[in-house]
């Protein structure tokens, strides 16, 4: 009973299952494999990489710090075409960027030099919509994410919840068929974190768009993802693939949540001694995760 | 804690600018009084400033020394950003123009006052062109540093929602470049002001600040030399204040400008 309880379009409440001939957002990721040159010699930090996402549908990616998992990301949204593999959007490889594919990172990095509104309506530059229709479409996202009353105001001016929550309507305004949060509530405090938790799960009931995101929070993986990835470090792999098969929107007090939560968290650390350089725990190391 | 915040009250702060030249005012009081010779005193001064103000000789002066530095600083600083942005965009440019420049940039702008007098003669021409490159260089290096030292982070934006070339000069390089740039747009305009009174000491003539400054010295004229000296510094300080008010109004995007 996975997704048939989500408020859904008619005739899309399984899109990628029911109409696998029209594909919006299918990713599909066979045999990649990533390497860095550190201190002079290859590393590799992604290895034999197998995940196919249906369209609309919310994965998460859990692992400790340096599994690759950030990479894997950038990979993705095409800021990085150096890898061996397939990495592909409906059929298409991914080589660059593309204004199908929208990203959140864990910096909201909206340009302090612009107001909210200006930085969201910069996103539909180059896309083909009508000038006369952007305003509204920007004031539509603006309200989307609850930010109404902030239209001018700059980057600085808002706290760290509302400047994430621009960066995501700036994700969304181009109607990407595939949005990527990297560690999207990392540098959140714990209220502001289970508070956009619940807006990125009510924004995703509402828009459909296919969504995958890195998190190093299992209970967030848990609580927004049809399925969550776990992935070991050195080199980064996947370990694990769990379907987590509760209807949204969902309850974070639901037992399944917490057996589950336990599960990942014995996997996670139980790999302890496996990756000889780095611990397997869940602390984040920033460092660690700048490849 | 009341008495901290008074202290940052505009009329006090008005009040507390003024002590030192009031006090230097005085000094030069009783110095001039004690040294008749070397000292003009200030009531003397005040007379000579009437006078050259009545004549219309002040006005001529600051308004011919205003349109040479503003000359110099709209030929100069242009270029020097054109020149500091367009090597920090392409790095060919760079290797290829910067080590020229920075040993340019090594010989003080009057230095170059004679050879560009010998090829031009002494005149206009020679003060413009001087004046110019003053404003030139810290408009170029602070551009040049502003654009190389974007955020990776802000470029990579740029290029998820496809960014073009102009796009990506006009939305991200040249906004996140503007501290820096207005930092050398301020040197700038303080070099093309010392540029343009030294030149004119030096070569001057017609109207102009420094060259009434020159023509008073060799007629031993204290007064008429502190009147012009007031004049350079009361100008300078009137547009360095405009200038950093505008340069607060393109930054109110930051947390704190200055």
């Amino acid at each position: 009973m996975s997704a048939d309880t989500r408020p859904a379009r008619p005739g899309q409440d399984h899109p990628g299952q029911n109409h696998p001939g029209k594909e919006r957002g299918a990713l599909s990721i066979a045999g990649l494999n990533k390497s860095f040159v550190i201190g002079g010699r290859p590393r590799r930090v992604l290895e034999d990489i197998n995940l196919t996402v249906r369209p609309g549908e919310f994965v998460s990616i859990v692992g400790a710090s340096g599994c690759g998992k950030s990479t894997l990301l950038r990979l993705i949204v095409g800021l990085d075409a150096d890898y061996a593999g397939d990495v592909r959007l409906d059929g298409q490889r991914i080589s660059t960027t593309s204004l199908d594919r929208g990203i959140v990172f864990q910096d909201h990095r909206l340009f302090p030099w612009m107001t909210l509104e200006q930085n969201i309506e910069l996103a539909l530059l180059n896309t083909d919509t009508p000038k006369e229709r952007r305003a509204q479409i920007v004031a539509d996202h603006i309200a989307l994410v609850n930010l109404k009353g902030f239209e001018k105001a700059y980057p600085h001016q808002l706290s760290g919840g509302m400047a994430q929550r621009a960066a995501i309507a700036r994700a969304l305004v181009t109607e990407p068929k595939l949005l990527l949060l990297d560690e999207p509530l990392g540098a959140l405090d714990a209220l502001t974190r289970v508070h956009v938790q619940n807006e990125i799960q009510r924004i995703w009931m509402t828009q459909r768009s296919t969504m995958v995101m890195v998190t190093h929070d299992v209970e967030e993986a848990l609580y927004l993802g049809d399925r969550v990835v776990v992935m070991s470090p050195n080199p980064g792999r996947i370990r694990r693939i769990v379907e987590v098969d509760l209807p949204h929107p969902r309850d974070r007090r639901s037992p399944l949540l917490h057996r589950l939560k336990d599960e990942i968290l014995a996997e996670l650390t139980s790999g302890a001694g496996q990756g000889e350089e780095e611990p397997t725990n869940l602390v984040h190391l920033p460092n660690r995760e700048e490849r | 804690m009341t008495g901290l915040l008074s202290l940052s009250r505009a009329p006090v702060r008005f009040a507390i600018g003024l002590a030192a030249p009031v006090l230097l005012l005085l000094w030069w009081q009783w110095q001039a009084t004690a040294h008749i010779s070397t000292f003009a005193p200030p009531g003397a001064v005040g007379q000579a400033a009437a006078a050259l103000i009545r004549d219309g000789t002040l006005l001529n002066d600051m308004l011919a020394t205003l349109g040479r530095a503003f000359g110099g600083l709209f030929i100069g600083a242009p270029l020097g950003v054109a020149t500091g942005v367009a090597m920090g965009i392409w790095r060919p440019l760079d290797r290829l123009l910067g080590p020229l420049l920075h040993g340019l940039r090594q010989v003080p702008m009057i230095g170059w006052l004679p050879l560009i007098g010998l090829w031009f003669g002494v005149g206009e021409g020679t003060e413009l062109i001087v004046v110019s490159m003053s404003a030139f260089f810290p408009a170029m290096l602070n551009s040049h540093a502003g654009v190389a030292q974007v955020e990776r982070r802000y470029e990579e934006v740029g290029r998820i929602y496809g960014f073009g070339t102009a796009q990506r000069i006009r939305f991200i390089l040249l906004p996140a470049a503007m501290p820096l740039v207005l930092t050398g747009l301020t040197q700038s305009l303080a070099f093309a002001w010392i540029a343009t009174i030294g030149t004119e000491i030096l070569t001057g003539a017609g109207s102009g600040l420094g060259v009434t400054m020159q023509l008073a010295q060799t007629q031993q004229r204290l007064d008429i030399m502190l009147v012009t000296i007031a004049a350079t510094a009361l100008l300078g300080f009137v547009i360095n204040h405009l200038f950093l008010r505008l340069r607060r109004r393109l930054l109110r995007w930051q947390p704190s400008s200055l």
